[in-house]
């Protein structure tokens, strides 16, 4: 009988299509705000994914995600690297700070300081330089963390300092290269090279250098050391080693993967742009309802004759509620189909730009049980007026 | 189970006595049948007459198992529906009546095969054999190919009533119950179709009950029920019918 079924879905291409738009529209808009989400949530903990080489952070007690962040005593390296287990630990120096272009504008910008020796976690840079370059006299590395047009200098010279008391800022620019100078707090700094750094989230201009010129030109604070990039002797569990150093230097510790997740955690429960992604998964669940619902609903109501008739002819309301439940079934598998290959086009779409867009395992998982769903629901209005169905009053053709 | 009935009414296909369905309750209740009896033999054609609301539709609801009675005994093939569950009711239907409709009632979406294939599906026959048995049926009543793989939408109202009576037929059931079977048709094509319904659907075993207005056809008829106010007034032999049909026995 399901083949009867389908065949009476399949022939009434009206609805067969309205039942498809509705599924495919929630599939495509729950999997997208999944996605997109998957993208926030990736960028959140780029610091962490930049830093491949760490196997543990250890951070202020109070801190339990890469942002907000409360710097951490000088002594903390040193209380780290005491602890058994620990093959290295590296500092790591986050400040936000405002730069100044040569035109006069100003434009912020999130500092990372890396260990001068091994420049541990700094990110590829374009066009094949290597970071020697970083070890020159107050270089650093830029990138754009996810913005546009921010990391702009004037081209002509006239525009650039001295420019006299006014900022020339509407002036024709090009990006940020290398050679270019920056003020940072009154010091001069000179840009070596521009980053291939993951994005960020929330966006954001990045400014690598090393962790004593960082110090250098920032404001000077008691405390800047943000986090302790600590590696694991091998064959031994980063979880093992980031207890024992919670306990050998009350600070806390978290193996990278414990931390990403944390990280994620706290963006889920502190951002408001994951309320973004709730409500457009809402509107579409909402939309989906609707659509679905009402045309499975018409579907249903408009062959109820035909369902009474295969009831008197010996099909079981078990049988014909099978039927139903089929309609769905395959809706629901076209319209995911659809809607999953629609987002996967999306994603080919912005894999160019720097929207944050990640396909990750759970967002076709989640779009999938957004038409489960809604499927069932539809089903199950539908089979109201075939559970209230009288054969016997379409045996005289009423 | 089917409960002990006399032997000498063990080959009644049908027998009904005191058959009462009443609609509604109180002031408003509707006593559609007042009592009916009924026997019928197998390979009978009975056609049940009379005027609107005398109770024809009731009575043969009652008989193929989709309304049930509120008094009197009535048993089907043997069977008393009132000590069956619905389900296994909806199973007696599947195995034993075919219907053919006053309005055809085929599946636009399905060929001319397939819907005349619709009780083997029901009954659990897988597709392509259910189609074939549904195509030979087709076959002996005068179908092409092309005209089997048709939408209903492109036959005629004759062609689409014998695909009715072929899914009426497909699964050998023994008691066929038709609505109003030529009330959509011309004289040529009525007669046809009963032609058809003797030829075919008429067998030592099995029963056709008809309910129609259409004196057209009374000829066809073994025996003709008459019905008025929910009860049967006389039972005739067509060549007594009382508006004077010829009788062709």
């Amino acid at each position: 009988m399901y083949f009867v079924a389908l065949r009476m879905l399949l022939g009434d291409r009206l609805k067969y299509g309205g039942l498809l738009f509705g599924i495919t529209f929630t599939s495509f808009l729950v999997t997208f705000a999944a996605a997109y989400f998957g993208g926030m949530m990736t960028r959140s903990f780029a610091l962490i994914a930049e830093n491949s080489r760490t196997d543990v952070w250890v951070m202020d007690p109070a801190v339990s995600a890469v942002e907000p962040n409360f710097n951490l005593p000088d002594s903390a390296l040193n209380r780290v690297r005491s602890v058994a287990g620990v093959q290295s630990a590296m500092p790591l120096l986050l400040a936000t700070t405002d730069a100044r272009l040569p035109n006069g504008r100003f434009q912020s910008f999130e500092i990372i300081g890396v260990d001068d020796a091994t420049l541990t976690g700094l990110p590829p840079l374009k066009g094949g330089l290597t970071p020697a370059g970083l070890r020159t006299p107050d270089a650093v590395i830029v990138d754009a963390g996810g913005t546009e047009g921010k990391l702009e200098t004037p081209i002509r010279k006239a525009d650039q300092w001295p420019y006299g008391n006014q900022p020339h800022l509407n002036v024709p620019t090009r990006p940020l290269a290398g050679g270019d100078e920056m003020l940072v707090n009154d010091n001069r700094v000179r840009v070596a090279g521009v980053a291939e750094a993951l994005p960020r989230f929330p966006p954001r201009p990045l400014l690598f250098t090393t962790y004593s010129t960082a110090q250098r030109i920032l404001p000077t604070e008691r405390r800047r050391l943000t986090f302790v990039l600590a590696t694991v002797v091998p064959g031994i569990n980063p979880r093992e080693v980031a207890t024992r150093i919670e306990a050998v230097t009350g600070l806390h510790a978290r193996a990278s993967e414990d931390f990403k997740t944390d990280t994620v955690n706290w963006m889920i429960q502190n951002s408001e742009d994951v309320g973004d992604a709730i409500t457009m998964l809402t509107i579409a669940m909402l939309v989906g309802f609707g659509v679905t619902g009402v045309m499975m609903f018409m579907f249903t109501h408009e062959n109820l004759k035909f369902y009474a008739v295969l009831n008197a002819m010996g099909a079981t309301s078990r049988m014909i509620l099978s039927m139903i439940f089929a309609q769905a079934g395959l809706c629901a598998v076209v319209g995911t189909g659809l809607g999953l290959g629609l987002c996967a086009m999306a994603g080919e779409c912005f894999d160019a730009t720097d929207f944050p867009y990640r396909m990750m395992w759970f967002a076709p998982v989640v779009g999938g049980i957004a038409v489960v769903l809604i499927s069932m629901v539809a089903a199950g209005f539908s089979i109201w007026p075939i559970l209230k169905m009288r054969p016997a009053s379409f045996l005289a053709g009423r | 189970m089917p409960n002990p009935i006399e032997p000498a009414k063990a080959a009644e296909v049908i027998r009904c006595a005191g058959v009462i369905k009443t609609y509604g309750e109180g002031n408003a209740a509707v006593q559609a049948l007042r009592g009916v009896d009924l026997a019928i033999r197998p390979g009978e054609l009975l056609m049940l007459e009379g005027p609107s609301g005398c109770g024809k539709t009731t009575l043969i609801s009652i008989l193929a198992g989709l309304l049930e009675r509120d008094g009197g005994d009535c048993r089907v093939l043997g069977h008393d529906y009132q000590q069956m569950s619905a389900q296994e009711i909806t199973r007696f239907r599947a195995r034993n009546i075919g219907f053919v409709f006053q309005a055809f009632n085929l599946i636009p979406a399905l060929t001319a095969a397939e819907n005349a294939a619709v009780p083997l599906f029901i009954n659990g026959v897988k597709r392509r054999p259910a189609i074939e048995r549904a195509g030979e049926v087709l076959r002996e009543m005068g179908f092409d190919n092309r005209m089997m793989h048709s939408l209903p939408a492109g036959l005629s109202g004759g062609q689409q009533q014998r695909v009715a009576i072929a899914r009426a037929l497909v699964h050998n059931p023994r008691l066929i119950v038709c609505d109003e079977p030529t009330s959509a048709l011309d004289k040529g094509s009525g007669h046809l179709i009963m032609e058809l319904m003797r030829r075919f659907a008429l067998g030592k075993d099995r029963v056709l009950i008809v309910v129609t207005h259409d004196s057209r056809i009374f000829e066809f008829a073994d025996r003709i029920a008459r019905m008025e106010d929910g009860h049967i007034i006389g039972i005739d032999e067509p060549s007594r019918a009382p508006n004077g049909t010829t009788s062709k026995s």
